[in-house]
């Protein structure tokens, strides 16, 4: 619970002296409220009142560590969908005291026969929840040492004080939780755990009582605890994980701030059917660590898929590793199929193969978990990726079938793989998953790939070997790009004054995702492209976005067509250089013309995309920074540390802040409903430091039917801008959009007003 | 100062939809707080159990069931049968047979298997089609009208056909129609307003608002049910206060680790016993999310998801 400002202001010494550096102390306070500012800045606050506060700002939940380093609790929201949830819930299974030798060697040997890695989490019983049944000391430290040699972490369940002691001995360095703190031990077991540096389990009849037995463990300072929240029954036990979760997370109460127990065998004894469904509940409802009577493949296969799919970061997809998936028994000389790693791509495409029966190699290309079409568009899933997928995964030795089917969604690239892996047939498969097996029982890939080896070989013979010499961008622009004509498109642009603070659009229409612009820019037909420069320049945009595709191939010669197409046609209009290819951003500001504005580079990232902050500096060039690494940030903090990290590097390079254009990353409302005020708060984050922001604000309204879209867009601008947003990527021929923005010029008296503010 | 738990009260409530006539009817939905969570309130019905049965059955390779429905031949043969499951609440008839890229059967044979269902038993008919849009649009309508009376529940109209299956299933024939989109919050809200928009009562429509096996993205299902209640609950949104009908069998019979012979994963071992588990994790999990009723295959599923059910309300 973030504290407010007014709260802090309730317990600062009131006294306006100014000796911190701020005007009054309900300024002072703000800003610590914020976190812009230590409370240690001003010298009158008292320690109770700053003890206060720091416990007041602690996490709502401790994250505990415990055995091998297992990370228990932590969370801040009781839905994943609100943020995220950090800790999965882990598993252990019951041994006991009572049970014979046989009995005991059984369930250690079946525990450690579930051991398998899905989806690069490896899937194990984590603890041995080892139950004391009163039967004699060293019955127990019998058990736990055969517990403790299996090497997994031990939770010690035991209220008698002598036997825990006595198994302690045997097994604190491994850091077992002490699950044996009860209203009436607590303080004996207390003293035990702390002496031998472990964590305390508490248990207790009630919650009442549990409550109490905390308060007074963390009155004797002991905080390093776990809440075994295991009821008389399954409806007793769902009662006090949600309400010890609860009252935690929602009321801020931090007694109950800790991981939990729940222990399905002791409330479904005997029945492990009914163990899975008790287990599954408590995996989405709170429990930190499950007890079972036993751990087969049955449950969990289910089981540890769920908690899988429950605790992946909704704002960050799920991966699968990249390499080859021999598929209903391929070996080297099946044909290969290859897609991206997101991981329901992979299920649906592995799924699919199956059923086919065809045997075949899957090849996964590691594409950062975006699907085929987000990847190639990002330029994660191009010829480049493929190549570097295929020589890390060694596939030219390993396989010797040399038949590569592409995803029919990027059909364009296959070209570009065929040329960057000679030998190889490449063909174009289905665009859709459903298709896949009748495609393979039809072997409609067998007679393309032929084509493929056809089509290569005449290459091969008719063309004699190209040089393969890299031109420099002079060469390039002397040989490879076509002269410029100037059209009348019967439209000037106006000019921009960089100095200006009026708002700054930048039009999105040249774009490749628009086949009719793809195919302008292959071809270097100049008329789409100039009708689209006309039309978003009529409409009044700042500046032109130019997106020429992922571009592996041609990507300077094409970059510097289109910059002096569309500057030499409309008065040096300013534009933002937009692809994934480095060198066709250089070419590009090689040729370009600064009257009206430095080039913007699109863009750079915190993760995979930071280097473009280096192109931008040494081409001094502005830069689009996008507060992401791989993903979406989780939160404003993140967003922040984001936006400071690439601060930091290009002002070492030498840019000033300016020059750097911070992307809070815009959301789309049908999904991320309830993340659009932070992405908004994210702008006055930028705003209050003085920063430079702009995003692809359009994205909010994806997927809204079109009559929706400009009200949206015109609503979130008009939001955006009063939080300080100084430009966007906009579609400019978006007239209410426009207008909007224009309008806001005006409030933020950024130009003066006039009747004709709008036309002008 | 010791605990006292504050109890979460909503101003919402889901609606409380019919299925079925005389004893056997069964009312879902109702409730008024979270699933599950009786310390905030009563739960005023408890979560239903569908079982499914398939006009494809002969095909379901689970020695269980073909012990089960031993000497059934007919879908009514298998529909009395199962109405004998204990825990079940209600008959689900999938009619997979139809789809024109497979067996394509004839909508009068699907409707003649109906009608012959209806006569032998008591329990309510939900109706399941075979996701072909055009076939299914037939098929729903040619059912609604010869059930007539029967009140059964029509899964389902997606946003691309909910016209054509709103007006014949819930307006013409009176039956309660299932609203099915895929993971999409926004959508199933638009698609209710759509259905209402064509008349059709807020008290015919119950939802299916995405299911996978659990381990498949199911993520998405999770997420999706979390905040489709709390918009129905918390937000008092009228637009997503219908109660939730989650096919679960259908995806968690078909995933790998209920079809992988035990010869093809010897360290899995039985594939039966794991068929179960695949259900009933699912099945648990979809209703700790918030669906008012799961349809299942096997009578073990059922049994234990019908004890899991009465423990917990």
């Amino acid at each position: 619970m973030a504290l407010k400002g007014l709260d802090i202001f309730k317990l600062s010494p009131k006294k306006n002296c100014k000796e911190c550096g701020s005007p009054t102390c309900m300024a002072f306070c703000m800003k610590v409220a914020q976190g812009a500012i230590s409370i240690d800045k001003c010298p009158y606050f008292s320690d109770d009142a700053k003890a206060m506060l720091n416990e007041q700002t602690a996490p709502p939940m401790k994250t505990i560590t415990v055995g091998s380093g297992h990370k228990l609790g932590g969370e801040t929201v009781l839905f994943r969908h609100e943020k995220t949830l950090v800790s999965k819930n882990l598993y252990a299974v019951s041994v006991c005291s009572c049970m014979s030798d046989a009995e005991l060697d059984a369930a250690l040997a079946d525990m450690q026969k579930v051991d398998y890695v899905r989806i690069g989490e490896r899937m194990y019983v984590e603890f041995l929840y080892c139950n004391y049944a009163g039967n004699g000391v060293d019955k127990y430290t019998a058990l736990v040492s055969k517990a403790a040699a299996t090497g997994r972490s031990l939770i010690l369940n035991c209220t008698d004080v002598d036997a825990a002691k006595a198994a302690l001995e045997l097994c604190k360095d491994g850091k077992p939780i002490l699950n044996g703190a009860t209203p009436e031990n607590y303080a004996q077991m207390s003293e035990l755990a702390v002496s031998a540096a472990v964590t305390l389990g508490v248990h207790a009849p009630n919650l009442s009582e549990l409550y109490d037995t905390v308060k007074k463990l963390e009155a004797a300072g002991n905080k390093n605890l776990v809440l075994d929240v295991t009821g008389a029954t399954a409806k007793e036990t769902l009662a006090n994980a949600v309400l010890v979760r609860r009252t935690a997370l929602k009321d801020g109460d931090r007694s109950f701030g800790y991981p939990s127990i729940v222990n399905v065998g002791a409330i479904a004894p005997g029945d492990s059917r009914l163990q899975t469904a008790y287990a599954a509940m408590f995996t989405e409802r709170y429990a930190s660590i499950i007890v079972m009577e036993q751990m087969t493949y049955a449950e969990a296969l289910p089981l540890y898929g769920l908690r899988q799919n429950i605790f992946t970061d909704p704002q960050k997809p799920m991966k699968v590793e990249s390499k080859i998936y021999p598929i209903n028994g391929a070996d080297e000389n099946s044909p290969c199929v290859m897609t991206v790693d997101f991981a329901l791509t992979y299920f649906l495409v592995s799924g699919e193969l199956e059923r086919s029966g065809c045997p075949v190699n899957l090849i996964i290309t590691d594409a950062s978990g975006m699907s085929v079409l987000t990847a190639w568009a990002a330029g994660k899933f191009s010829s480049t990726t493929v190549k570097k997928t295929f020589e890390t995964l060694d596939i030219e030795n390993k396989i010797k079938s040399r038949t590569l089917i592409i995803p029919g969604k990027v059909a364009v690239m296959k070209g570009e793989i065929q040329e960057k892996l000679p030998g190889w047939n490449v063909v174009v498969g289905t665009t859709e998953a459903v298709q896949i097996p009748k495609y393979m029982r039809d072997k409609e890939y067998e007679a393309a790939a032929k084509a493929a080896a056809a089509e290569a070989a005449a290459k091969a013979a008719s063309a004699p070997k190209e040089e393969v010499k890299e031109l420099s961008f002079d060469e390039l622009l002397a040989t490879k790009v076509p002269k410029i004509e100037v059209v009348d498109m019967g439209v000037q642009y106006k000019g921009h004054n960089p100095e200006s603070k009026t708002f700054v659009t930048i039009g999105e229409r040249i774009h490749c995702i628009s086949p009719s612009i793809r195919k302008a820019m292959d071809e270097r037909d100049p008329a789409p492209i100039l009708k689209r420069a006309a039309e978003q320049i009529a409409a009044g945009a700042t500046y032109l976005d130019v997106n020429i595709g992922p571009a592996e191939k041609d990507g300077p010669e094409r970059m510097m067509w289109a910059v002096k197409l569309l500057q030499e046609n409309f008065n040096n209009v300013p534009l933002a250089l937009d692809t994934a290819n480095k060198k066709a951003i250089e070419a590009g500001i090689k040729v370009y013309n600064r009257t009206n504005g430095k080039p913007i580079v699109n863009s750079a990232d915190a993760g995979s995309r930071i280097e473009n902050i280096n192109l931008a500096a040494a081409n001094d060039a502005i830069c689009i920074a996008l507060c992401s690494a791989d993903g979406i940030a989780k939160d404003n903090e993140e967003r922040m540390k984001h936006c400071h990290d690439m601060l930091e590097r290009g002002l070492s390079l030498g840019m000033t802040s300016d020059d750097l254009w911070f992307d809070p990353l815009f959301l789309v409302v049908k999904g991320m409903q309830d993340k659009q005020m932070d992405v908004l708060n994210a702008i006055k984050l930028f705003a209050d430091e003085g920063l430079k922001s702009t995003g692809g604000l359009s994205n909010n309204s994806n997927g809204a039917p079109k009559t929706l879209r400009p009200i949206m867009d015109s609503a979130l601008v008009a939001m955006a801008m009063m939080q300080g947003l100084t430009s966007a990527i906009v579609n400019p021929c978006d007239l209410r959009l426009m207008e909007t923005i224009k309008s806001c010029d005006i409030f933020k008296n950024h130009v003066l007003y006039s009747d004709s503010y709008l036309e002008l | 100062m010791s605990f006292t738990p504050k109890t979460q009260h909503y101003s919402g409530k889901i609606n409380a939809v019919t299925l079925g006539t005389g004893d056997k009817a069964i009312v879902l939905g109702g409730q008024s707080v979270l699933p599950f969570y009786t310390f905030d309130g009563e739960i005023e019905n408890a979560p239903k159990i569908g079982v499914e049965i398939s006009d494809a059955a002969s095909e379901w390779a689970v020695p269980g069931l073909t012990a089960f429905y031993a000497g059934c031949t007919t879908m009514a043969d298998y529909a009395k049968r199962a109405e004998t499951i204990p825990g079940a609440d209600f008959l689900c008839l999938h009619f997979e047979s139809a789809d024109p890229n497979g067996a394509n059967r004839s909508v009068e044979d699907c409707v003649a298997d109906a009608k012959a269902v209806a006569e032998a038993v008591s329990m309510p008919i939900v109706i399941m089609g075979c996701k072909n849009m055009e076939k299914d649009g037939q098929l729903f309508s040619k059912i609604s009208e010869a059930l007539q009376g029967r009140n059964i529940l029509v899964l389902s109209a997606k946003s691309e056909d909910y016209k054509t299956v709103g007006a014949s299933v819930a307006l013409a024939y009176g039956q309660k129609v299932g609203a099915e989109t895929a993971d999409d919050i926004n959508l199933a809200k638009q698609l209710n307003i759509m259905l209402k928009g064509l008349t059709v009562p807020a008290g015919s429509i119950c939802m299916n608002v995405g299911t996978a096996a659990v381990g498949y993205g199911y993520e998405y299902v999770a997420s999706t049910l979390d905040r489709v209640r709390a918009a129905a609950l918390a937000q008092s949104d009228a637009d997503l206060q219908m109660p939730i009908v989650s096919p679960v069998s259908t995806d968690t019979w078909t995933v790998k680790e209920s079809t992988a012979s035990a010869e093809d994963e010897p360290a899995w071992g039985d594939m039966e016993e794991r068929g179960i588990d695949m259900e009933v994790a699912t099945a648990a999990a979809n209703l700790t999310g918030g669906a008012d009723a799961v349809i299942l295959r096997h009578p073990a599923s059922i049994a234990t998801v019908k004890k899991f059910i009465t423990e917990l309300v």
